[in-house]
């Protein structure tokens, strides 16, 4: 069996092979699914590769007990195909399938730097099992080089972006409260989802105590009806798929509404393995692909290539497609190319019991896909510089009566003690990570992958900066639990491996200077005027807010500004 | 273990069938069926929930006196009330069926721990765990239950590991999550098989008397 493809309005009979396309997308994720929407709607001819499968809401697990898994969730068995996905909370044995077979899918590391690599090779990609935070960035984090010192500024600034906000928002159903922080720009939201009463009292006693601000969760998860999509019904488990489709996930938006412009045709199972150029003009003329299931080596032509694969993966394709004029990988005369590889720092965090709350846990209470949002306050305009390090981190966390099956002892009082429960808070911080260069990504000349295509060798660790950002995170997230009544605090101050945040980014970074950056402001590559990458691998920092809602809105940005030049006719 | 793991059903299932005609064309992007293989058995919709409970039940992994000691243990852990206890759910099954697919590492802990247990059993009461009179049973498994805090004759000692406590714990935890994932785990957690309980509410106290 070949590639599949669907939906072939534009050119129905024809070969989708033997079209040259205004435009390949590689990968439809979150920001892949943007760019296909955008150009085809726009009236481009646009051919959507996908390195996996297509996906069905029949595959969709959120309402299946546990306890009709062979292992109720608990298999030993995931582990043995999926080692590096394992460490991600979100592959589980409902749908570790979503996941890629690490077996098949290689990497290295040198030895002692560790790195997490987790991701979905499936329609829509990391989109089916997101954490969904939505969170804008501002100038402090835009233009942070400026106010600080350390790095390069983005090339684009709040305002260049702001619209772009709107539009993904909009389309995208982002629930969450207004607060005017100046760290987190306020966006288009719909109505907030509740705090609970813990979540409450801490955030009424930090905002008295420390004068931070606390807020509900900023999600991509529908508290009313919106777009033809239902609301959240509070099941819990978003990352097993959702029949009603309240969380945002390309297959069932963006990809959906790209198909039904009749402009753009879906190859899934086309693992892209490199960029083809057309050496004499300087240009892309289209990408080459193994199919997954055939293993055939495939090309489809376009007038434009649009790398969406995720940060390393994109990087990765561009590393691979060196020719005699880019010998160290396409586009890359600034040798910037891989490196400035970025990943939230996680790992510190405080937990407590709040003894003044009535702990009775229900199991049949609605459970809320969400938490709250302690935005940046360190380094921020109104406070002082931090003595220690430099930008900062905020927190997610959560305030909620559980059962207690961490209860001492055994038998009846054990039983006993599990349904009465303990109401517990809990703060976690995601730190910036600073764009360095000797954080970066190779290709590794001994390892391919089942498809034959060279793999990556990922250099990373965090620094001086990042341990020293964990190391207030946790004093000061066990302080404000104290200051809402903690009691038994536990406090953790540790630096996880990179990639547990799983917010890649950077290894393609824009900017104004050809020698510096691989990609203009517009996420056209300097070097190959028809070449782009437009997802995380472009961003210059990392700010500390979950990067996806600005993913998608540089993708929009990107996209608005290409098809200008196809109106003017200059690709 | 986290409740909102282990809270899931579906009878609501009917009323999101219901709805998808109207949703249905969010699934024109989904027309390439998976393989089976592609698939992982939750996926593909295979209720595995009554695979323990046949009356043919071998186990895979323990022997009998591992079996039978595991039986008591965990009724012992988790007992009858009035509502079932970890013997009724099938604990030593599930146990076993988790062990056999495990790591030769993690298979060899969980014999050394029940090993533990008999050999403590031993010592003080010279005989197996499994046959000792219930009065002993309960007393050697008291001390095991709570941590033994080293004295210290400095005032910076910590406390000092307990190895009988870490072995209980290590069974009590395989106990807990292979009770409270059943059928009968679920409902005596109070869960009334909806999956669905209307948006939450959250906190509704007047401002400055959250309970």
């Amino acid at each position: 069996m070949s590639g599949t493809y669907i939906t072939l309005k534009a050119g129905m009979g024809q070969d989708p092979l033997q079209q040259t396309y205004d435009a390949i997308v590689v990968g439809s994720g979150a920001t892949g699914g943007w760019a296909a929407k955008q150009l085809s709607e726009s009236g481009l001819k646009v051919a959507l590769l996908e390195a996996g499968r297509a996906i069905s809401p029949k595959e969709f697990t959120e309402h299946m007990p546990a306890y009709k898994l062979k292992y109720r969730d608990h298999s030993p068995e995931v582990v043995r195909t999926r080692p590096v996905q394992k460490q991600c909370y979100a592959c589980m044995e409902y749908n570790y399938e979503w996941f890629v077979n690490d077996l098949e899918n290689p990497y290295s590391t040198p030895p002692g730097k560790p790195f997490t690599w987790q991701r979905l090779r499936i329609l829509g990609g990391r989109s089916l099992v997101w954490g969904r935070q939505s969170y804008r960035m501002s100038d402090n984090d835009l233009k942070a080089a400026s106010r600080d010192g350390y790095g390069d500024d983005w090339p684009i600034s709040y305002a260049d972006l702001s619209p772009y906000y709107d539009i993904v928002e909009k389309y995208v159903g982002i629930s969450g409260a207004a607060e005017g922080n100046e760290m987190l720009p306020d966006g288009q939201f719909l109505p907030p989802m509740k705090m609970s009463c813990g979540e409450i009292q801490l955030r009424d006693r930090v905002k008295a105590k420390f004068g931070h601000t606390v807020t509900i969760g900023r999600t991509a998860i529908l508290t009313q009806n919106h777009n033809g999509r239902l609301q959240c019904h509070y099941c819990g488990p978003c990352e097993r798929g959702c029949s009603t489709f309240s969380y945002f996930s390309s297959p069932f938006t963006t990809v959906k509404d790209a198909i039904a412009s009749g402009n753009c045709t879906l190859i899934t199972n086309a693992v892209v393995s490199h960029v083809d150029m057309d050496t004499a003009a300087n240009k892309a003329r289209g990408v080459t692909y193994v199919d997954r299931l055939t293993r055939q080596v495939k090309e489809v032509r376009g007038k434009s290539v649009i790398l969406c694969a995720q940060a390393l993966e994109s990087t990765r394709i561009l590393l691979n497609s060196s020719t005699r004029e880019y010998p160290n990988g396409l586009a890359n005369s600034s040798g910037a190319l891989g490196h400035y590889l970025m990943d939230h720092v996680v790992g510190a965090g405080a937990s407590g019991r709040l003894p003044n709350f009535n702990p009775l846990p229900n199991a049949n209470e609605p459970a809320r896909p969400n938490g709250i949002y302690v935005p940046r306050f360190r380094n921020t305009p109104s406070s002082k510089k931090h003595s220690q390090f430099i930008r900062g981190y905020g927190y997610q966390g959560g305030a909620e009566a559980g059962f207690n099956f961490n209860a001492e002892g055994y038998g009846t009082q054990l039983k006993r003690a599990v349904k009465e429960g303990e109401y517990s808070v809990s703060l976690g911080a995601f730190g910036e990570s600073l764009a360095r260069w000797d954080n970066y990504i190779e290709i590794d000349k001994d390892l391919k992958d089942a498809w034959g295509i060279p793999a990556l060798h990922i250099n990373m660790s965090h620094g001086d900066n990042e341990a020293a950002l964990m190391q207030d995170a946790g004093a000061m997230a066990a302080e404000m639990i104290e200051a809402a009544g903690g009691k038994d605090i536990r406090v953790q101050a540790n630096v996880e491996m990179p990639g547990m945040a799983i917010h890649e980014l950077g290894t393609a970074r824009m900017g104004n200077d050809p020698k510096k950056s691989v990609l203009d402001p517009f996420n056209q590559a300097h070097d190959v005027k028809n070449l782009f990458v437009m997802d995380g691998a472009s961003f210059v920092s990392s700010a500390c807010q979950n990067p996806t809602l600005s993913m998608m809105a540089v993708t929009v940005r990107a996209c608005d500004h290409l098809v200008g030049r196809f109106r003017k006719n200059e690709v | 273990m986290k409740r909102r793991e282990m809270l899931r059903a579906s009878v609501l299932a009917g009323a999101a069938a219901a709805l998808r005609p109207s949703l249905s064309n969010a699934q024109s992007a989904a027309q390439s069926a998976a393989q089976p293989s592609e698939l992982t058995p939750a996926q593909s919709g295979i209720d595995a929930s009554k695979d323990l409970s046949g009356p043919g039940w071998k186990p895979l992994f323990l022997d009998e006196h591992q079996n039978e000691t595991l039986i008591i243990l965990s009724d012992l852990i988790i007992p009858a009330t009035d509502t079932p206890g970890a013997k009724e759910a099938f604990v030593n099954r599930y146990i076993d069926l988790v062990l056999a697919a495990e790591t030769p590492d993690k298979q060899r802990a969980f014999l050394n721990s029940l090993g533990y247990l008999d050999g403590e059993s031993m010592k003080r009461f010279k005989s197996a765990f499994r046959y000792l009179a219930a009065d002993d049973q309960d007393l050697l498994l008291h001390a095991l239950a709570y941590p033994r805090t080293g004295g210290g004759w400095a005032e910076d000692t910590g406390p000092v590991a307990d190895p009988g406590h870490t072995h209980f714990e290590a069974l009590k935890e395989r106990i807990m999550t292979a009770y409270y994932s059943s059928q009968i785990g679920e409902k005596e957690l109070g869960w009334d098989g909806a999956f669905a309980h209307g948006p939450f509410q959250g906190c509704e106290h007047p401002e400055g008397e959250h309970k």
